[in-house]
């Protein structure tokens, strides 16, 4: 059974096998660049996140996909909901602005709270860290999709299946032809 | 990878795609072995390139993008994105018009003219029907076209081993009523 698996592969000639290899490449990349395209086209570095913490309910759940823009010319505002990083964290924070500062340049600083949480962030920023900054955001919310991304996280608790189902689907299109 | 040496194919008779691919490659064999000719490469090159450079361009795009991050490398990703997908649609193109499912572009030399010849195959989806194109182009300008449509059953036997001297038979039945035809005129 594994042996007729290979059976295609070993009977490609080599314009064949790259092509193979060079259209896996492009399921790759073509996911890659729809991803980059995105981040041109909303500002954001990361225009898709997953709701990770229960700290936003009732707003956002665990699992919930937001989709984010973050545009220079638009202002943030107290009410919205930003995701933001944090030095020393890896993962993006999504929690709503609670207090904000405007100076007559442009320039804010401004305090968020997680909607579910009974205290402000002043205790997830970095050591001494009392407001974010424009810098700090990644994007804003602007809309967002139900537990979709319960998948991801899913993925990522269970690493070895994450590896075992996209190593089957690399196996597959690297095998299969057309 | 190498198809010197002539080996049986054994595929699975019911996939249809492996079907197609392993007659296409006994065609393939039957051209630059049998008949004589010298496979010509340019076709399915062009179309290596093509998705290589798409490739190239994603890698370039990834690499500045870990090196300079986002906001800086704004410039580099528009002009790689886009040019991306045109690639891509680039690509479309050329394998729906230009390539249209030809399998193997095979040369010859009769006396001072150069014959090409030029096989297409076409399997509809859950079919068991192989229709083969063969057009023969002389370096005078002619062009002739034949073709057939068959079941894999004329070609495979139960097991779904490739029987090789049916399409020899098949194919250069197709190369001699082409290459007569010419000769008639």
């Amino acid at each position: 059974m594994l042996d007729s698996l290979f059976d295609d592969v070993k009977r490609m000639n080599k314009r064949q096998f790259i092509y193979q290899v060079l259209s896996f490449g492009m399921i790759v990349s073509s996911a890659l660049m729809i991803w980059k395209g995105l981040m041109v086209v909303t500002g954001s570095e990361s225009p898709i996140v997953v709701v990770l913490s229960g700290s936003m309910e009732p707003a956002f759940h665990r699992g919930d996909l937001l989709f984010l823009t973050n545009y220079p010319d638009e202002p943030v505002r107290v009410g919205e909901i930003v995701v933001f990083k944090v030095e020393g964290r890896d993962i993006p924070i999504v929690h709503r602005v609670l207090k904000l500062h405007e100076k007559n340049n442009g320039t804010v600083k401004f305090l968020t709270k997680g909607d579910n949480n009974s205290v402000d962030d002043r205790g997830l920023y970095a050591q001494g860290q009392l407001w974010l900054t424009k810098k700090d955001v990644v994007g804003r919310t602007r809309g967002f999709l139900p537990y979709v991304g319960m998948v991801t996280i899913y993925m990522n608790e269970y690493p070895k299946f994450k590896f075992a189902v996209l190593g089957c689907l690399a196996v597959y299109v690297l095998v299969h032809r057309e | 990878m190498t198809n010197e040496t002539p080996e049986v194919v054994k595929i699975n008779k019911w996939d249809g795609a492996a079907a197609k691919n392993a007659i296409d490659d006994a065609i393939r064999e039957v051209f630059t072995g049998e008949l004589k000719c010298k496979e010509s490469f340019a076709l399915i090159d062009g179309r290596l390139f093509l998705c290589a450079l798409a490739v190239g361009v994603a890698l370039y795009a990834l690499l500045w993008d870990y090196l300079y991050p986002f906001p800086q490398s704004k410039l580099v990703l528009i002009i790689c994105v886009s040019s991306y997908f045109i690639l891509m649609s680039i690509l479309t193109l050329y394998t729906t018009f230009k390539e249209k499912g030809i399998f193997v572009v095979a040369k010859e030399k009769v006396g001072n003219v150069t014959r090409v010849w030029e096989a297409s195959s076409y399997v509809k989806k859950h079919d068991d029907k192989y229709k083969l194109v063969l057009v023969m182009r002389n370096s005078n300008g002619k062009t002739r076209e034949a073709s057939i449509y068959k079941s894999f059953a004329n070609f495979l036997d139960t097991n779904g081993t490739v029987v090789q001297n049916l399409i020899v038979n098949e194919i250069t039945k197709l190369y001699n009523s082409l290459s007569s035809e010419k000769k008639e005129k």
